[in-house]
């Protein structure tokens, strides 16, 4: 007779059941991750990507291109069309002979830092309402839940060009538009699992033991919600970078001049036949940029909640 | 295996129809040369995004709503087809036998009345066919001043002809129904129009204008018949009901959809002698909005002309050397770049005529010939009068720098002398289509290079003139400092009338002014008035000479570029002449391979 692995690894755990004990649930949830082969490259491509952010002053002092100066010149043909990669322009030049490389590198960042920034300031609002509405119920509750119905019936695409109309687009605002209507997705399911945590027995020990319902929301209540959240977080990043993206391929993202990738790839509209790196490479950085991040997510989502690991649903 | 077998015959047989068609086409020269004898018959197939602004020729004021006109109306005089730019800009007798001058009197000494004999056997197609008389046409300039759609162009014509601009006021104020504004054209009459007989027609200038045949030779100055009178002018009735006096008759129009014309059966060679009546008809198809599509469609032969689309900028490498691809002459400034004189930010600092200068240095010219397609498609301007126009002066280039590349160095030190070594700041607003964000962005950074620091602001093309150019409180708070509008004239040649005075004549500047920037200048106003009234065009394009100069002396514009015509035609279509005024081949001289 022989085993299939999951019974050997069952067989291992229950004969060296005591070793494991000391395990943490994080410690766990990171041993889970680290099995999680797609989770892993995806890790090692955001990381990538981190540091080709990190790394666009290099690029650009390398290549002695700014991210905004313009090669007219030599960076385009005579007919006006963008150069193919070669040793000056190494994937080539946008259409007003940028250097392209230099240029995604700086959009690296401009990417992140939307979608960190949007995604936390979305986690923080998302997780106060959320907490807010779920714990107290009632009328707070039942004011709270129709503000984000509101907020999920926007056109949020509508919403954002009135708003970019309105007062100029520039970064901050775009980070607050995607915050806001990332936020209400959150609170929503926060709110649910506040209602399920609040039922628990431990919480109603707390309470039978006198603390206070702010005591309760931040001590009992949050520590449980932090698996969920950083669930919907990891998933956050990769939606806000391609709003942002979104925004600025229609114009309405930040100043035209600031190598945003969604920029790059609204110049490549008129160029793509004759000069396809121009369009494929932003595309496949984005592409790649936001299957790592979503590819991560679902990893911690699995490694986190092994539950749904074992009913095979991703 | 199997794949290559079935290709080869294939391409041998297609090898074969490429031999045939060139040898059918045998004769023809280069493209647009109307080379061959003339074929007649086919349909012209035409295909396009959007529907003209205006069918009613008093108010069409597109380059597709003119060439759509010239296939169905006439005008006293008109300009000719002809690939020279000169004699393409300069108008001939059409529906008048001849063309006046004061050689054979129909311009009288004072050269302020102008006497036309209306050509026999011009007919409109109604049934029967009837002669077009000189009351047709000044029924056509009353129409121009009808309330309801009035023309675009009703400055030209207020501005000359006596009386037209009391007749334009009092009819503003009149009834809006048909039945209203046939009453008021029959009971008023503007004095400077005389019909005499069916055949001979008097106009009387107010002032005299060099540039008159120019303006009469427009769209805008077609006849109109007595059918016309039970419309309201342009109205959806009018676009299904129009009368014919050209080759072609519209026989079918739905709106944003298609426009399609046959012969004129009442249309008779011998009585036109700009026009011709090859092709059978017009198929005009709209909704095609990608230049793209239209583009591989024009190279496929399954259309043969674009209707409102441009060459795509990116299909314009691949298409050199190609018979059917060619760059037509213009005359424009598109785009130009204009000082906003008023505005208040940095100490008024664009008022001061040292801070324009220094800032004109700055522009490198060649980068944004090379956004339009390169200098092929396009050509440098230094001055404020393009070649083509009356006025233009080679010699008048006080900002040029080495290679048109601008020179940063330059504009930084007499900014610095101008009392701004820290630089500006300065408002930009750009419009988000086309090419204008590459403009922008391509200026800005010209600008920080001489330490000039730029907003940027995206607006749609409306917003761009409507909320910060043509906005006197916008433009007066400071809303906008510098901007790319375009300038196209409405004609070209002696159209001083349709450059300078639009947009530097600062007596006019109001509300939707042109004059973006409010620039004024006494000396400049007196030069305009004497260049419009004088004797002839070469007096008249002496005085825009000066005017040039002065203008440029003062540095309210940088003038950017002008651009030419690039234009794709199907094989099959012959004889394709381009008219520099609809910025398009000619529907009426072309027959079909």
């Amino acid at each position: 007779m022989s085993l299939t692995e999951p019974q050997i690894e069952a067989v291992h755990s229950g004969e060296h059941a005591p070793a494991v004990a000391g395990r943490g649930p994080w410690r766990l949830a990171f041993d889970r991750l680290r099995r999680d082969r797609a989770a892993v490259v995806s890790a090692v491509v955001v990381a990538l990507v981190v540091v080709l952010a990190a790394c666009a002053p290099l690029l650009a002092a390398i290549t002695g291109h700014g991210p905004a100066e313009r090669f007219p010149t030599t960076g385009l043909t005579p007919e006006g069309i963008p150069v193919g990669p070669s040793a000056e322009f190494w994937l080539g030049a946008d259409g007003l002979g940028r250097d392209l490389l230099v240029r995604l590198a700086y959009g690296a960042r401009i990417s992140l830092l939307v979608g960190v920034l949007a995604t936390l300031l979305a986690t923080v609002f998302g997780v106060t309402v959320g907490m807010l509405a779920g714990f107290f119920g009632g009328a707070v509750d039942a004011v709270l839940a129709r503000v984000l119905d509101v907020v999920l019936s926007f056109p949020y695409l509508l919403v954002a060009i009135v708003l970019a109309a309105v007062y100029g687009a520039s970064i901050p605002l775009m980070i607050f538009v995607i915050a806001f209507f990332s936020f209400a997705a959150m609170a929503r399911i926060v709110r649910g699992q506040t209602f399920a945590i609040r039922e628990r027995e431990y919480v109603e020990a707390a309470r039978s033991l006198g603390a206070g319902p702010f005591r309760t929301m931040f001590v009992d209540v949050l520590p449980n919600l932090i698996a969920p959240v950083t669930v919907l977080a990891s998933l956050l990043i990769p939606t806000s970078i391609v709003f942002e993206a979104t925004l600025s391929f229609l114009g309405l993202g930040v100043d035209p001049r600031t190598p945003s990738w969604g920029a790059i790839l609204a110049d490549s509209v008129d160029f793509y036949r004759v000069s396809p790196g121009l369009l494929l490479f932003p595309a496949a950085l984005l592409l790649i940029t936001t299957l790592a991040f979503n590819m991560l997510g679902d990893g911690i989502r699995d490694a986190l909640d092994p539950r749904g690991d074992r009913i095979g649903t991703r | 295996m199997q794949i290559r077998r079935r290709l080869i015959p294939v391409t041998a047989a297609a090898g074969l129809a490429i031999v045939l068609v060139a040898c059918g086409g045998g004769g023809q020269g280069a493209p647009g040369a109307g080379g061959g004898t003339p074929r007649k018959g086919g349909t012209l197939k035409v295909i396009g995004s959007a529907d003209v602004d205006h069918l009613d020729p008093s108010s069409t004021y597109t380059t597709a709503g003119y060439n759509l006109a010239r296939t169905w109306t006439r005008q006293l005089i008109s300009y000719p087809a002809d690939n020279d730019f000169t004699r393409a800009t300069t108008p001939v007798a059409d529906v008048a036998v001849d063309l006046p001058t004061r050689e054979n009197g129909g311009v009288s000494r004072d050269g302020l009345t102008y006497t036309f004999t209306i050509r026999e056997g011009v007919m409109w197609n109604t049934n029967p066919p009837r002669q077009v008389t000189a009351a047709d046409f000044v029924r056509g300039f009353k129409r121009l001043a009808n309330p309801v759609q009035p023309s675009g162009g009703i400055s030209y014509y207020t501005s000359t002809i006596a009386g037209m601009q009391e007749y334009f006021t009092k009819a503003q104020r009149g009834g809006r129904t048909a039945a209203e504004i046939s009453r008021f054209m029959a009971e008023n009459e503007i004095s400077g129009l005389k019909a005499d007989g069916d055949r001979k027609l008097t106009i009387r200038l107010r002032v005299p204008a060099s540039d008159f045949l120019n303006i009469l030779a427009l769209s805008f100055a077609s006849p109109a018949p007595v059918e016309y009178d039970a419309y309201v002018p342009d109205s959806s009735e009018f676009r299904t009901n129009t009368v014919s006096l050209g080759p072609y008759q519209i026989v079918r129009y739905q709106a944003g959809k298609s426009v399609s014309l046959t012969r004129n059966p009442a249309w008779r060679q011998d009585t036109d002698p700009i026009r011709h009546q090859y092709v059978d008809g017009i198929d005009i198809t709209l909704g095609q909005d990608s230049p793209d599509a239209v583009q591989l469609q024009l190279e496929a032969g399954s259309a043969d002309l674009a209707w409102d689309q441009p060459v795509p900028t990116s299909a314009l490498p691949r298409l050199q050397g190609n018979p059917d691809f060619k760059v037509w002459e213009s005359s424009n400034l598109n785009p130009f770049l204009v000082f906003n004189l008023q505005s208040p930010n940095n100490g008024r600092a664009l008022n001061d005529v040292r801070v324009r200068r220094a800032l004109s240095y700055a522009v490198n010219k060649a980068a944004i010939v090379r956004i339009f397609g390169g200098p092929k498609i396009s050509t440098v301007l230094n001055g404020a009068i393009p070649p083509g126009s009356s006025g233009f002066d080679a010699a008048v280039k006080p900002y040029a720098t080495p290679g048109d590349e601008g020179d940063p160095a330059r504009c930084r030190n007499e900014l610095a002398a101008a009392g701004h070594p820290a630089g500006l700041t300065l408002q930009f607003p750009y419009r988000t289509n086309g090419n204008h964000p590459k403009v922008a962005q391509s200026i800005a950074g010209d600008l920080t290079a001489c330490g000039v620091r730029t907003t940027l602001i995206a607006t749609t093309a409306d917003d761009f003139y409507g909320r910060y150019l043509s906005s006197v409180a916008k433009s007066r708070e400071g809303k906008w400092d510098i901007a790319g509008p375009g300038w196209i004239p409405d004609w070209f040649g002696n159209n001083g009338r349709a450059i300078v005075q639009p947009l530097f004549d600062g007596r006019n500047y109001t509300e939707g002014s042109t004059n973006y920037g409010a620039y004024n200048n006494p000396e400049v106003n007196a030069l305009i008035d004497r260049a419009l009234t004088a004797s002839s065009p070469q007096a008249a394009a002496e005085t825009w000479k000066q005017a040039n100069q002065k203008i440029m002396a003062d540095a309210p514009i940088v003038p950017l570029m002008s651009q030419n015509t690039p234009l794709f035609k199907s094989s099959r279509v012959r004889g394709a002449v381009y008219n520099p005024l609809a910025q398009y081949y000619d529907f009426t001289q072309i027959w079909l391979g």
